[in-house]
């Protein structure tokens, strides 16, 4: 396992990214990422109203706030996000944003999951950015995985 | 020269969209666009299928991707190679559109009063802009039946005031789209004018971007021209100070995109707007083909003009179309 991680974030790391760096000794035939955060809804319902009472006071111009109050209810449930990036040593190997809070990725010469570019995964230093665009709940859980599968064995998460 | 109907802003599996690229090509081919943009969120590994949806679909794509930071949304089309996102704060927005532009592409303000954070995380714009010349366009309509949103408005009102203090950045639609399901309400089109029509497609639109040469419709297709006895000018293009009096010339055609979109009463109003507020306005019947309406211009103290096609859609007065801007030195 090149990475094996878990973590809590708070709303206060809402709008920060968080890296981690793994080194592949020899290029490898396939990179397996494991990634998953929890919760993924805020439940608290006052909590959530709250949220976007603040967040119209910032965004919505003050003539159409009554009528954002009273069309609250289409912006809930409020979700924690975070999404993740790849880099190799040369560079960029995509993001995968979306807002499934557990994503399993590949990343080999032939194949990658969307958002994902194949191609040669050489040795070298990587990085998984994780990008915390917004923590909602009091505390959000995450774990990531990463390890490298080689051409013989299919990958079973250990 | 000809204009082609574009679709700005798309989404695939490769982000958080519901299409293949292929889909989405094909899709936007059933609607009557020639070309759409691929501006998947912080990813432009959905290209790995471009040359392939195109040739399915008949349509061309536009490569692009939809900086999806925390402090607001940047439509970036036009590059095949991929800045990089992560580095951008309030402060430095600037840095990533010359790197964009470095690389050949154009870059927009996305639905940027759209609500932002934890509604829509970074919709909203909230960068610094130091120079609004260095941005390439506003996406002033956002989603479908675009002219009826006050999130658009606050956009398009946006560049209407940046226009007033001179500078020169086009406006476009984009969809923002994401899934497959059909929608009965009225999509927005982004008319590009190819003006070397032996270049490449995509080129071409992106030169179209970066020059304003634009317009931006629900329904039909609203062009903009500008005569004096020696010259000839079009959407986009500057005339020079000594022009004392133009000819506008405003086109409306009603033709385009046939069997896509359906204007339920024909009485509209064409309005020549400027800095200095509506220079005239009259009535139109909207037909089946295209009207052409002359009006004199006056250019002292003009600093850019534009048309508007005003109407009643789905029982409400909303703007049908607009062109972007001719400027004056």
């Amino acid at each position: 396992m090149l990475i094996d991680i878990r973590a809590n974030a708070t709303p206060e790391d809402s709008r920060t990214h968080v890296r981690f760096a793994f080194q592949l000794d020899e290029p490898a035939f396939a990179v397996r990422i494991h990634f998953e955060y929890s919760p993924k809804r805020l439940d608290d319902d006052g909590r959530a109203r709250e949220l976007l009472k603040h967040s119209f006071e910032k965004y919505v111009l003050p003539e159409q706030r009554a009528l954002a109050k009273e069309r609250l209810d289409r912006y809930l449930p409020l979700n924690n996000l975070i999404t993740l990036s790849v880099d190799d040593p040369d560079g960029y190997r995509g993001a995968c944003h979306r807002h499934d809070p557990v994503q399993g990725l590949t990343i080999s010469e032939h194949d990658a999951s969307p958002g994902l570019m194949k191609g040669k995964l050489a040795a070298g230093e990587w990085t998984i950015t994780l990008s915390l665009h917004a923590i909602v709940t009091d505390s959000c859980a995450y774990r990531l995985q990463v390890w490298v599968e080689d051409g013989e064995r299919k990958g079973e998460q250990p | 020269m000809r204009w082609t109907a574009c679709e700005l802003h798309a989404h695939t599996l490769h982000s958080d969209g519901k299409m293949t690229l292929t889909e989405l090509a094909s899709a936007a081919a059933k609607l009557g666009f020639e070309c759409v943009a691929l501006t998947d969120h912080n990813t432009m590994s959905g290209l790995a299928d471009k040359e392939a949806a195109e040739r399915q679909a008949g349509i061309a794509i536009l490569p692009g991707m939809e900086w999806t930071t925390f402090h607001g949304h940047m439509v970036t089309v036009g590059l095949a190679e991929y800045v990089d996102w992560r580095q951008a704060n309030t402060g430095n927005i600037h840095d990533g559109v010359s790197a964009v532009h470095a690389r050949g592409g154009v870059a927009g303000l996305a639905h940027p009063f759209r609500i932002g954070s934890p509604a829509c995380t970074g919709c909203y714009w909230e960068y610094e802009v130091e120079d609004w010349n260095d941005f390439d366009y506003i996406e002033a309509w956002s989603g479908t039946f675009a002219p009826i949103k006050t999130d658009n408005a606050r956009a398009f009102a946006l560049w209407t005031d940046k226009l007033n203090e001179g500078y020169r950045l086009a406006a476009t639609s984009g969809r923002d789209w994401h899934d497959a399901a059909e929608t009965d309400e009225p999509i927005s089109v982004t008319y590009l004018r190819l003006e070397d029509e032996s270049r490449p497609i995509g080129e071409e639109a992106v030169e179209a971007l970066r020059r304003g040469r634009v317009s931006v419709t629900i329904g039909p297709l609203v062009t903009l021209e500008a005569e004096t006895p020696a010259a000839f000018y079009r959407i986009g293009d500057v005339i020079p100070a000594d022009k004392r009096t133009v000819t506008a010339s405003i086109g409306i055609d009603f033709s385009v995109r046939q069997g896509h979109w359906a204007l339920a009463d024909p009485a509209c109003r064409i309005r020549l707007s400027s800095n200095q507020g509506v220079l005239e306005e009259r009535a139109v019947q909207a037909t089946e083909d295209t009207q052409k309406i002359r009006m004199a211009v006056q250019t002292e103290g003009l600093s850019w003009m534009r048309a508007e096609l005003w109407g009643i859609v789905r029982g409400v007065s909303a703007l049908i179309a607009f062109t972007n801007a001719i400027y004056f030195d």
